[in-house]
């Protein structure tokens, strides 16, 4: 996919649009044993329907975390037309994080006559817009986004290998990812540079849309902790999707920060 | 004075009764049709909070399948590997087994009274799984138990002996 093409996925996706594409790392495998080290592979895409894929996100910035929170790429990859796969060495014993890196991106968004809905503007901050909107822009706003793409798989024993940065919307699980299991109930934090935040949306999609008529979204929002919790009935693989949005004031640069997390776990069978 | 010796001696009584207590399990693995792989078995307790306190029994075969037995490897087996390589043991194919253990916990101290919960996990590669679950208690008195038949497991005997 071209990039021009990921950027307007990212601007839809913040639009709300009814056409938002989810992204997502799919593991082969969440959990694994093994006596020493272990390959396993994983699919990068975007796509509306999980998980079935339909656009090849690249893994050129495809990153681990290993157990000991070194940062470590994938030993290989493949870009096909509808996915990335990457082969992934588990040399230690522990969890790994895997998402895809991203940097703060700036849109602006504005109204105009004679143009129907939000216009957007890519790679346009507040200090660039004015050379960039037309006459008679209106609702201008800039919006800072981030996206964090992520998924984490574990060998052997687990260990809390969550490498948070502090920095934008992030995921802090106080249940372990391979401890998430059906009818037990799970939780996680949503922090926002490093805070817990309440108020962040999160939709939970089980595998398998395609094959039913309901997606049946599990919808929370996080408390005043930043928590959330919920009880998986099935087991499965499921995605999660949480989004936040909040004003900045004296920014130089947007008008408004956001974050998106796609997150993919499993619930394991009881 | 006479009070803690009262109490000593029913500490030292009730200690002398869970050594003598004893587990009997009467494992049936069903026959299958076509393509068999022997099953892996693990068996153990959880107290009452679901905590594993004794695995009782492991039927394995190599490091890469232990993951296939999910809740045995959840919540046990994976930060466990001494206790895996002490209690292991080679798959066995479908039929009865009787097998006999103490009511101690994995470090070899006896489980104080209380309600547990004995887990049997089946899973069979290419194949299905069961997990059967069973309370009890530990409470001085002897019980029995008789776990339905599932498809991969005919009926199982489960007892308390005093």
């Amino acid at each position: 996919m071209s990039k021009f093409k990921l950027f307007s996925l990212l601007a839809l996706a913040f639009t709300g649009a009814a056409h938002a594409h989810d992204r997502w790392i799919l593991p082969t495998h969440f959990s694994v044993s093994a006596e020493d080290k272990v390959w396993i592979m994983a699919d990068v895409t975007a796509s509306n329907e999980t998980f079935n894929v339909d656009k090849p996100m690249g893994s050129d910035r495809f990153t681990i975390i290993t157990p000991n929170g070194e940062r470590s790429r994938p030993s290989s990859s493949y870009r096909g037309h509808r996915k990335s796969v990457v082969d992934i060495h588990l040399a230690e014993e522990g969890t790994y994080k895997l998402y895809l890196d991203s940097d703060v991106s700036y849109w602006t968004s504005y109204e105009v006559t004679g143009k129907e809905g939000t216009q957007w503007l890519r790679n346009t901050s507040k200090a660039t817009r004015a050379d960039k909107l037309p006459k008679g822009a209106k609702n201008v706003t800039t919006l800072a986004s981030q996206a964090q793409v992520m998924t984490f798989v574990t060998l052997n024993a687990p260990n809390d290998n969550y490498s948070l940065t502090n920095n934008g919307l992030e995921l802090k699980p106080i249940t372990h990812p391979s401890d998430i299991a059906q009818n037990e109930k799970a939780q996680l934090q949503l922090l926002f540079n490093g805070q817990p935040q309440q108020g962040v949306e999160v939709e939970i999609i089980k595998d398998g849309a395609r094959y039913r008529n309901d997606l049946n979204a599990l919808k929370v929002v996080s408390d005043k902790n930043g928590e959330i919790s919920f009880t998986l009935a099935d087991a499965g693989r499921y995605l999660l999707v949480a989004e936040f949005k909040k004003p900045l004031t004296n920014n130089a640069l947007a008008d408004e920060m956001g974050g998106q997390i796609f997150f993919t776990f499993e619930a394991v069978l009881n | 004075m006479i009070k803690k010796w009262v109490v000593l001696v029913v500490a030292l009584f009730l200690i002398g009764k869970a050594q003598s207590t004893e587990i009997e399990l009467s494992i049936n693995l069903a026959k299958q049709t076509g393509e068999y792989h022997n099953p892996y078995v693990a068996v153990w307790i959880e107290d009452d909070a679901g905590k594993s306190v004794r695995t009782l029994l492991l039927w394995r075969e190599g490091a890469k399948w232990l993951k296939d037995i999910r809740t045995w490897w959840r919540k046990v087996g994976r930060r466990a590997p001494e206790l895996v390589d002490s209690i292991t043991s080679a798959t066995r194919p479908a039929g009865d087994y009787r097998v006999n253990f103490s009511t101690n916990d994995d470090t070899g101290q006896p489980l104080a009274q209380g309600t547990y919960s004995l887990k049997i996990e089946v899973v069979r590669e290419n194949g299905g799984r069961a997990m059967l679950r069973q309370k009890f208690s530990l409470n001085g008195q002897a019980q029995s138990y008789t776990l339905k038949a599932t498809p991969e497991t005919n009926i199982i005997k489960f007892s308390i002996k005093e």
